[in-house]
């Protein structure tokens, strides 16, 4: 579903933000991302949602490459990835459910589908109860389900998730990341950037380790570090 | 396009027209003075023009006859004359009849005319008019050639000054319409950075779950047309008003001066103020776009 062949990213002056990169995602999988900050996780994102594209190398989804994308063909491709952020990046004049329905919205979903998709995502993410509050009246853990219903309401078949529990408490993030595993089961396909040590050993999924823009490795059912 | 898009292009569009309140009403308040003062200018040049025109059209040539030459000669040469190119009308005025003219021209004066009325100076004449101002010259050259006229003379001194100052106010006009036109252009296009600005959050989001480029853009439009066309009403309110007051007192105290009846001349402003309006906001919201939000 995903592949990255022989991908390098540099920037400006000799900065090897990725370095000859090939990885090969299955539908269905789940997969952690893991490396020290700095290491290109970040990168690989931005190259995944095609905001940038790869100086050497070619990434496809779907069969489709980045680099084939016409500009105005980018906004579908980025409705095939639903992502989440550490950040959260909501809005914080809208309620929970403005803030989901705004991506059904913003795609030009007729009014039907937006009454019938928003409170099943906030079903699934467990806060129909919530839908009228704003996001500062949340906790951070709320939040980033807001956030996680906002990147699932479309249907992407990917999900893209860049340090989600790096605001949160153990265990709050311990429920986020059970939500993505859920989200997963149900056949979305989820990537997960993240150097919380914890949480990728207790999952025990496969593990891509970035350093220094290159893979040192690949690892089914892994853990942070190597010594396992 | 859905409804519910449209609905949803007009409400983000409001929604930052009322969140810069203070950039929203200062952009309205420059587009109204643009228009207002653009108005003003087409009005003056549109009415000097008529006044011209209508002076020009008035444009009398008149051929002074040899003195010698008896009735059925004149009714010859006059004859000749309606068949030149161009001509409206042919009057004959006897020498007698100019006399009585200048007699009533000089009024209570009168009486310094008595010397040279037992021995008339002035000649008998052929006063013509020409269907357009354009016929005036050929129609001189003609009568200048025609066997018995003495001499041919018209007023165009006046006329030529007249064409010179519409054409000076054309000028000047468009050059502070453009300058005019720029500053709202510039104001618009910083109100809708503004919005971008206030904006750059929903727009990160908006990209982000893949709204297309035109989607995210639209609101902006939208928002500089509405600057553009609300600006436009009190500049029409103002003009239209200003207009039929000064119609209105030229008629009652100057009724000489030929003035372009309101209801003709605002029927082709209105629509053309209006338009400029929405074209000077949506080209503020497009210059903004292209310089702020490269989606």
């Amino acid at each position: 579903m995903i592949v990255f062949e022989r991908v390098t990213k540099v920037y400006g002056d000799n900065t090897y933000a990725l370095d000859n990169v090939s990885l090969r995602i299955k539908k269905g999988e789940f997969i952690f991302l893991v490396g020290p900050s700095g290491a290109g996780k970040s990168t690989f994102v931005r190259l995944l949602l095609r905001e940038d594209l790869p100086t050497k190398g070619r990434i496809m989804v779907d069969g489709v490459e980045t680099r084939q994308l016409r500009t105005r063909e980018v906004p579908f491709f980025r409705r095939q990835i639903g992502t989440v952020f550490q950040d959260f990046r909501l809005l914080p004049e809208r309620t929970v459910s403005e803030n989901v329905a705004f991506a059904l919205q913003v795609v030009e979903a007729p009014r039907r589908e937006i009454y019938r998709r928003v409170p099943q995502v906030l079903h699934l993410v467990g806060l129909v109860h919530k839908s009228r509050s704003r996001p500062a009246e949340l906790s951070g853990g709320e939040q980033q389900r807001v956030a996680l219903a906002r990147a699932l309401v479309n249907n992407p078949p990917i999900l893209l998730a860049d340090e989600p529990t790096g605001n949160l408490d153990p265990e709050t993030a311990w429920d986020i990341i059970k939500l993505l595993a859920e989200i997963n089961h149900r056949g979305t396909t989820v990537i997960v950037a993240t150097h919380e040590r914890e949480i990728v050993d207790k999952m025990r999924r496969r593990v891509v380790k970035l350093e220094r823009g290159r893979i040192v490795r690949d690892q089914e059912r892994g853990a942070y570090g190597s010594e396992i | 396009m859905r409804f519910s898009t449209w609905e949803f292009y007009l409400r983000e569009a409001g929604r930052s027209l009322i969140r810069n309140r203070f950039m929203t009403l200062a952009s309205i308040a420059t587009v109204a003075l643009s228009l207002l003062i653009l108005g003003a200018f087409l009005l003056g040049a549109a009415n000097l023009n008529h006044i011209a025109s209508t002076l020009e059209s008035q444009v009398e040539v008149s051929a002074y006859l040899d003195e010698k030459l008896g009735p059925e000669e004149i009714e010859a040469i006059s004859a000749q004359v309606q068949r030149l190119p161009g001509i409206r009308q042919v009057n004959f005025v006897s020498k007698e009849e100019a006399l009585e003219r200048l007699k009533e021209q000089f009024g209570e004066r009168r009486d310094l005319l008595t010397s040279v009325e037992k021995n008339n100076p002035l000649r008998n004449a052929l006063e013509v008019r020409t269907q357009t101002p354009a016929d005036v010259k050929p129609v001189v050259d003609g009568l200048k050639k025609l066997a018995g006229v003495a001499k041919v003379s018209y007023k165009e001194e006046i006329i030529e000054r007249l064409f010179a100052l519409t054409k000076a106010i054309r000028f000047t006009g468009l050059a502070v319409i453009i300058l005019l036109a720029g500053a709202t252009v510039f104001l618009i296009s910083n109100t809708i950075r503004l919005t971008v600005f206030a904006r750059r959050r929903e727009i990160a989001i908006m990209k982000l779950v893949g709204a297309t480029d035109w989607f995210i853009r639209w609101p902006f439009v939208l928002e500089g047309l509405c600057l553009g066309l609300l600006g436009s009403i009190p500049a029409l309110i103002l003009v239209v008003r200003f207009y039929h007051w000064l119609a209105a007192g030229v008629y009652e105290t100057l009724p000489f001066i030929p003035l372009l009846h309101p209801a003709s001349v605002l029927n082709r402003l209105q629509p053309l103020l209006v338009g400029l309006g929405i074209l000077v906001g949506a080209l503020g919201s497009a210059i903004s776009m292209h310089r702020f939000l490269r989606v």
